[in-house]
């Protein structure tokens, strides 16, 4: 079982551009300026889609698409700021544009009205433990950096340990946001999707040989299989 | 209408605007220091001592060929970024404006780069001379970080440029100059909240005539801060900023550590309000105004090889361009520049009627900065944005001859 509404897709290759290393933090600026400006209108946003949830039973329609976006726009700008991916990512949080990308229900989904009544409370222990694992890729960030800057590759652990903590940041904002009613997990293997493309993630998708599936992130990584694989058999 | 007739019309209205230019400049070139006054010849070396002099001129030699460098290495950099910048174009996933951005941030951030050498360099010659503190490493990592309102104002320019040239292609720059000279009006507007500025303690003496000053130079009270910068620098400084209600006069620490008297600190004052009488600060944003809008528009024009500015590919060149044209100017920006500085002297001279206290002034300025009083024309045309102290010492001469002082 790896299922989760909002799963993040990595089809990163590890390579990383030195220059863009170096100056990483500060290529972030425009992105941290937007994220402010989008994150003010999403607070608003936040406040109307929760009484119109709790009054109709799930979020509108227009703002969990807002809301996706967002998430989708922070996922780029986290992956990029930490490493996690090597593009400067795009201002709009469009779906495909990115190594990196969370996977969000678009369509809202029936949500327990003292959930989310609650959903503020509910959420508070998911982002303890989201700023946590924020400080331990701060950290991991830092010795990245180091790596990067040499060898040009992001080392595979590393950029999956990222990974993993943006994952689980954006699902406890995804409950926060009322984007989904499923919690965030904590388990690595859960709403992770390595080697695999958004699309692949689809149930038609799905049936193709796993070779296929696979094929752009193999091209990048010779060595040792995927993880993904794991989880499933666990 | 026949092509000639068209070619002639253009020429017309292209002339017109060319006098339109012209005398709008002539007027903010306009200062109420008197057009006939003869400044007489001063001997430095009788005023500062000639071992003084000399170490000074020597000082400013060195810092001088530092300074070269910070004002062309960027243009040889920038111009090597034009022509291979675009290759970075892959490092990005975003739309034209965002790679734009990006663009224009990797060759700022490379321009950094080839600045680090020549900056520790001239670092270490202030360091020599006791003009700054600072050390090497927090010297690098406090100019890393001063790269982000660096990318701040090159990505708002970006998206100010590509987002109308998006909308108006090569006429971009009619719609993007006024909102250049907005987005300048507000820097300067917010700039003194922006400093971390206090309040002076003690010199009850010089607060007084601040407020005496202000009143007979016949602008409103502007309330006088101080900056602390003696952590980082000896070197003694003050300026005036804002607009309307954000006007300030502020003073650097440095100035107000008792080397300077109170009646020296009065000129300073004085000369800082009278930039603010003569709103020289309206008049420098009327000046970028007139100036921007010819480079814009020849950035529009040469930017065409690449596709126009709507396309993230023009961004290399078009940060070469900006650079290029703004130090191309640098000279007349500095003539305008000493200018106004030279109507701020005569004002404050004006206003305190105390002659001997400005020229110890400016003898002290160069004990304290150690930079040399009258430097070679090249110097005063790429760097001098102030009269030479040797200038401003002998305005005070002429004044005194013009007054009886």
């Amino acid at each position: 079982m790896n299922e989760h509404p909002v799963t993040l897709h990595v089809m990163d290759d590890l390579r990383r551009s030195r220059l863009t290393v170096f100056f990483r933090p500060l290529l972030c600026i425009p992105h941290l300026i937007w994220i402010y400006l989008w994150g003010a209108v999403v607070g608003i946003v936040f406040i109307l889609n929760w009484l119109v949830a709790l009054i109709i039973g799930r979020p509108a329609k227009p703002f969990q698409r807002f809301n996706a976006a967002f998430l989708r726009y922070t996922t780029t700008v986290l992956s990029f700021l930490f490493l996690i991916a090597n593009p400067f990512p795009g201002f709009t949080g469009e779906p495909g544009s990115y190594p990196i990308e969370l996977e969000v229900p678009t369509t809202p989904e029936k949500q327990n009205r003292l959930k989310t009544f609650f959903r503020l409370f509910l959420v508070y222990p998911a982002l303890a433990v989201a700023g946590a694992l924020l400080y331990v890729t701060y950290f991991v960030t830092f010795l990245a950096w180091w790596a990067a800057m040499i060898t040009g590759r992001m080392p595979r652990g590393f950029r999956d340990l990222g990974a993993n903590a943006i994952r689980y940041i954006e699902q406890g904002y995804a409950f926060a946001l009322l984007v989904t009613g499923s919690y965030p997990c904590a388990s690595p293997y859960v709403g992770m999707a390595l080697g695999m493309p958004v699309v692949a993630a689809t149930p038609a998708a799905m049936e193709a040989p796993p070779a296929a599936v696979e094929a752009p992130a193999a091209a990048e990584q010779p060595a040792a299989p995927e993880a993904p694989e794991a989880p499933s058999e666990t | 209408m026949t092509k000639s007739s068209r070619r002639l019309l253009g020429l017309l209205i292209f002339g017109a605007l060319a006098g339109v230019w012209f005398y709008l400049a002539s007027l903010l070139w306009r200062t109420s220091v008197p057009g006939n006054l003869k400044l007489p010849k001063v001997d430095m070396s009788a005023l500062v001592g000639a071992g003084e002099l000399h170490q000074a001129q020597h000082f400013t030699l060195i810092s001088d060929l530092f300074a070269l460098c910070g004002l062309f290495l960027p243009i040889i950099v920038l111009a090597v970024y034009a022509k291979y910048g675009h290759r970075f174009i892959s490092e990005s996933a975003a739309g034209p404006i965002g790679t734009g951005m990006l663009l224009a941030m990797l060759g700022l951030a490379i321009v950094w780069i080839s600045m680090a050498v020549p900056g520790l360099a001239q670092l270490w010659w202030y360091r020599k001379h006791g003009i700054v503190s600072t050390g090497y490493v927090s010297w690098i990592f406090g100019s890393w970080l001063g790269l982000i309102p660096v990318f701040e104002q090159i990505c708002l320019t970006i998206l100010i440029v590509m987002g109308f040239a998006r909308l108006l292609r090569d006429r971009w720059w009619l719609a993007a100059v006024p909102v250049f000279v907005g987005v300048l009006t507000l820097f300067v507007f917010i700039t003194p909240y922006e400093i971390p500025l206090q309040q002076i303690y003690g010199h009850p003496q010089l607060k007084a005539a601040g407020g005496r000053i202000a009143k007979r130079e016949g602008v409103a009270k502007i309330p006088m801060r101080v900056e602390n910068v003696g952590t980082m620098t000896s070197a003694p400084n003050a300026f005036t900023t804002g607009l309307g209600p954000s006007r300030r006069v502020v003073l650097w620490d440095t100035i107000l550590d008792g080397r300077f008297s109170e009646s020296q600190l009065e000129v300073v004052v004085a000369h800082e309000l009278g930039h603010q009488k003569h709103n020289h600060l309206w008049k420098d944003i009327g000046w970028y105004g007139l100036f921007v809008l010819p480079i814009a528009f020849f950035i529009a024009r040469w930017t065409r090889r690449r596709g126009g500015m709507a396309v993230p590919l023009a961004v290399p060149l078009f940060l070469f361009l900006w650079f290029a044209l703004q130090t191309a100017i640098t000279p007349l920006n500095n003539a305008y520049s000493r200018r106004l500085e030279a109507e701020a002297d005569w004002t404050a001279l004006q206003a305190t009627n105390d002659p001997q206290a400005a020229k110890s002034l400016f003898v002290n300025f160069v004990s304290t900065t150690s930079e040399d009083p009258n430097p070679p024309a090249w110097d005063v045309m790429l760097f001098g944005t102030h009269p030479s102290e040797e200038q401003r010492i002998a305005m005070v001469e002429a004044w005194q001859a013009q007054n009886g002082g």
